[in-house]
């Protein structure tokens, strides 16, 4: 037991503190910025001014460009033309370092390499604004502004499709470099340079982006913070009915040896000698199950979840880490086992030898308010054993019913979560988005341009940008969405029901709304990223999504706000595999669900562990409980035995007990379930918004699971039962 | 009188490992309806084992047990639980009670047991203890609570009471008066009573008195006219 509640608490501890560590290592060890100043005007005079600014340590510019590379499906390539390649450097792992007086070699994107098969050496050529480069390749490697990486219309990376590259600003096919991102380091907080920034140089740069905003920082950093949390929660649930049960069974195990206590105790041993016996003997046990269960944990669960996430995220090494935290909960085990070995001998201690050698006398049982009413009477045999019985036991049927409910609250909140990722899979993808294709729309495209290809696909235009919000009370990143009479994309509410917002309409989602603390009638104040101008616009209605959280509008309100409507997609019934020379991107339905599915892997895998070991703990809390219970009953059993009850209904007297434990435990499990549930989605990142539910099925498949479990464990005990030797039970009285 | 059990050849043999324990060599013995039996004999002769194997809590190694005409040896297990259940009244040394029933409880238990029609509380005054029927276990004295434990025995009306040391546990003075109860069901409602004792006084108040040793029948004794229990001196 103690190995098992140390086994999962570490193992699914050191999963999330290895993501953590080896972030922090590889962002540390690349000198990854502090934050980026997007601006058009990167000269000697900015510099000098960003750097009077205080804080500032290290600056670096890069020119940032997309281009297309020369494949046959035109995958997108981020190139980074850079002045030195000290911040935010270039993580190799294959070839020649980063050399920045090389004009004629580009260092690729690993990912991207081994999705086209190029290797070192290989020739590649890039078409961006006009220009046509081929360069030679020198390094592969990784980069720590590319953990995340995924087109703007998908969140799924598909490294065929894009990718990103560094090359030295030599490399550049003109004499001068038109620096558009100056990489900073600095020293202190970045809220604190943030308004440094705006307050010196408003309006001589486009954006600040702080590292905790970047796409990939902030994407990873949220998986990270959803990984925390499942092992906030479900270990320290685990690792607490652990403790409840070692704890249990060592002080039940040592009431057993009471007479033992005593016989030595009469026989001269002193008191000191006899404590250490026993408070060692579950010492050993104890130290010996945490101690493999902090090495074993993190060595193996880790493995089960890094596969799946590496295939969406990208980082030089996925090592599980250590974490102090799971010693000191493998201390206070060890601790706690002590402590009570100590305590339940030294009340043994505290009777006189000669009462401590006879057993204990059994508990009185005494007649209460159920015996006085009539009913009493006409209840069987069976059912007054087992009330009594309980009532006699009242700590071991608390312990049962905690560790039911405890198996039956993890059972309930795990097939929540499979419920909810396949909620979520529906709403977005069969509720809210009904096209098939997808084209993203190139940035440099013309209103008309667009127009046409629209025409030619049947297609309706979208524009999707991110936005910040702001209310009185806070301030967050969304998502913007202007809709034009679609039928392809309906917002719905939480119900699933299709909700109209009219042209003169703002609806914002409901996750937002809750964030923000705003509602239907009060008013928010935003702007699109990479514009500084703020709009304040009342809200009208309130819809619900459950990937994405921010505004929707038509394109008539966009313009009544004075902004520009600059549609980014469209979307169309057909399915597109043409290209179009405006059109960057084309996804599928197909593509995103696929994507979507690989996404949610380390999800899925997260579920059938939790469902694994929450029925794991459900044997062996009732079977170590039935079992101590069947012990100090044994004699009572064997008595009917001879007395000429029949085995079935012996076992159907122990059965009866476990059930009532088993369905009041189920019972409670089921809010605690939806408890965790709810907590667990609320802590899912700011963009996810599912609302907890527990379905009929997913009630029905825990009790299944619990009940089985149950009879199961009783079968084991009437084999005991059968076995029971009558003679030798009754030969005594102890 | 007629013959209502009978031992036939009967071995027992244990057989740990290499160790072979004969614990019953080549019993024979008849007991009459309503016969008051005393099983005499030291410790380790083999007393329990032979009321074991007729109380149906053992099976024996070879030979016959014959109750009521039936051939107990070739019981099923499900068999010897309906024979435990409906024949056979057990009296332990140490009363055994079900902790969790009160008194009247369980006796009434029986008739889960036992297809009998009884009045648990006529029961529980025949052994003078209507006044305790509430009561638990833990809560009467060790006379008491082996006077449930005859009450119990006999309210499903078995063929034979089979008594283990019932009187070890006690003090003399209560000894006796479980004894004397036991003797008058004998007398009064023609049930068997066996009782398995070291204790040899208690042979002159017997009907019949078998003596093992060593897994063997010593001898056995009929005494025409037994003495009353409360006349035997202690």
């Amino acid at each position: 037991m103690a190995f098992l509640g140390v086994f999962v608490f570490a193992g699914v501890g050191g999963e999330s503190e290895g993501l953590e560590a080896n972030s922090n290592d590889y962002y540390s060890s690349t000198n990854l910025a502090d934050g980026w100043i997007y601006s058009a005007n990167l000269d000697r005079g900015f510099l000098d001014e960003v750097y009077t600014l205080g804080p500032t340590t290290e600056m670096e510019r890069q020119l940032v460009v997309d281009s297309v590379a020369n494949f046959s499906n035109d995958p997108e390539i981020t190139l980074h033309f850079v002045e030195n390649n000290t911040i935010s450097k270039f993580y190799l792992i294959k070839g020649e370092p980063l050399n920045i007086s090389d004009s004629d070699g580009v260092w690729l994107d690993k990912s991207f390499a081994d999705a086209k098969n190029i290797k070192v050496g290989d020739n590649i050529t890039f078409e961006f604004n006009g220009f046509k480069i081929e360069k030679e390749i020198k390094g592969i490697g990784y980069s720590p502004e590319y953990v995340y990486h995924a087109s703007k219309s998908s969140v799924i990376p598909d490294f065929s499709k894009l990718g990103f590259a560094y090359m030295s600003y030599k490399a550049f096919p003109s004499e001068i470099v038109p620096y558009n991102v100056l990489n900073v380091k600095f020293d202190g907080t970045a809220e604190t340079f943030s308004s440094l920034l705006s307050e010196k140089m408003d309006g001589k740069y486009n954006s600040f982006v702080e590292r905790s905003e970047h796409t990939s920082v902030s994407q990873f950093s949220e998986e990270m913070d959803q990984h925390q949390m499942m092992a906030g929660i479900f270990p320290v649930v685990f690792i607490l009915i652990a403790m409840l049960i070692l704890l249990t069974t060592m002080t039940r195990i040592i009431t057993h040896q009471r007479t033992q206590i005593g016989i030595l105790k009469a026989c001269g041993f002193r008191d000191i000698s006899i404590m250490f016996h026993y408070v060692s003997y579950g010492f050993w046990l104890v130290l010996a199950g945490s101690i493999l269960g902090l090495i074993i944990g993190p060595l193996t669960l880790p493995k089960l979840f890094y596969p799946s996430m590496s295939a969406t995220y990208i980082l030089p090494s996925w090592k599980p880490a250590w974490s102090m935290d799971f010693f000191y909960v493998a201390l206070a085990m060890i601790m706690m086992s002590i402590l009570v070995s100590y305590y339940a001998v030294k009340s043994i201690f505290n009777e006189k030898p000669a009462d401590t050698i006879k057993p204990k006398a059994p508990k009185v049982s005494s007649s209460g308010m159920i015996e006085k009413l009539g009913l009493w009477n006409r209840l069987s045999f069976n059912t007054r054993w087992n009330y009594r019985d309980t009532k006699r036991n009242k700590f071991r049927a608390l312990m049962t019913i905690i560790g039911v409910i405890g198996c039956t609250a993890l059972l309930v909140s795990a097939f929540g979560m499979y419920d909810g990722m396949n909620d979520l899979k529906e709403w977005e993808f069969n509720q809210i988005n009904h096209y098939d294709s997808k084209l993203v729309i190139d940035e440099e495209a013309s209103i008309s341009e667009i127009d046409n290809v629209a025409k030619e696909v049947n297609g309706d235009k979208i524009m999707e940008n991110s936005i910040e919000i702001e209310s009185d009370s806070a301030k967050k990143s969304g998502s913007l969405l202007v809709l034009n009479h679609t039928d392809l994309v309906t917002p719905t509410d939480y119900d699933w029901n299709k909700i109209k917002i009219e042209d003169d309409e703002i609806s914002i989602s409901q996750k937002m709304a809750d964030m923000l603390d705003v509602g239907v009638g009060d008013t928010v104040k935003w702007h699109i990223m990479g514009s500084d101008k703020w709009v304040k616009t009342k809200i009208n209605k309130i819809h619900a999504d459950p990937t994405s959280q921010g505004l929707i509008m038509s394109s008539d309100k966009l313009e009544e706000l004075d902004l520009n409507y600059t549609p980014t997609g469209i979307v169309t019934t057909e399915h597109i595999d043409r290209n179009y020379s405006t059109i960057k991107t084309t996804n599928s339905m197909n593509d995103m669900t696929s994507s979507w599915d690989e996404l949610t892997e380390a999800m899925w895998l997260l579920i059938y562990i939790l469902i694994f070991f929450a029925s794991l703990l459900a044997v062996v809390v009732l079977y170590n409980l039935g079992l101590l219970s069947f012990t100090e009953i044994e004699r009572e059993i064997a008595t009917l035995k001879v007395l000429g009850f029949k085995t079935g209904a012996l076992r159907k007297l122990l059965l009866t007990q476990n059930l009532w434990f088993t369905t009041i435990g189920f019972l409670l499990g089921i809010p605690v379930g939806y408890y965790i549930l709810k907590v667990m989605w609320e802590s899912s990142g700011d963009s996810f918004y599912i609302l907890p539910s527990i379905s009929l099925t997913n009630i029905i498949l825990t009790a299944a699971i619990t009940f089985s479990l149950s009879i199961f464990v009783n079968l084991m005990f009437s084999r005991k039962i059968k076995k029971l030797d009558m003679v030798e039970s009754l030969k005594s009285s102890e | 009188m007629s013959t209502i059990i009978e031992f036939k050849n009967v071995d027992k043999i244990y057989n740990s490992g290499n160790h072979i324990l004969k614990a019953m060599d080549n019993v024979n013995f008849k007991i009459n309806k309503g016969e008051f039996v005393i099983i005499l004999g030291p410790s380790g002769a083999g007393k329990s084992t032979l009321l074991n194997l007729l109380g149906g809590l053992d099976t024996l190694t070879s030979g016959e047990i014959i109750v009521n005409g039936n051939h107990v040896e070739k019981f099923s297990d499900n068999q010897l639980t309906g024979y435990r259940a409906k024949n056979v009244g057990f009296i332990f040394q140490f009363y055994n009670l079900i902790p969790n029933l009160t008194a009247l409880e369980n006796i009434e238990l029986m008739k889960d047991i036992a297809d009998v029609n009884i009045n648990g509380l006529d029961v529980l005054d025949s052994v003078g203890l209507k006044d305790h029927a509430n009561q638990f276990p833990a809560q009467l004295s060790g006379g008491e609570q082996q006077r449930v434990s005859i009450a119990r025995a006999v309210a499903k009306q078995p063929t034979m009471l089979l008594c283990d040391e019932p009187t070890g546990a006690l003090d003399s003075k209560t000894g006796v008066l479980i004894l004397k109860l036991l003797q008058d069901m004998s007398n009064n409602k023609e049930t068997t009573v066996i009782i398995v004792t070291h204790n040899a006084i208690l042979a002159e108040a017997a009907d019949k008195v078998i003596r093992i040793k060593n897994g063997q029948i010593e001898s056995i004794s009929v005494n025409d006219n037994p003495k009353k229990v409360t006349e035997l001196e202690w």
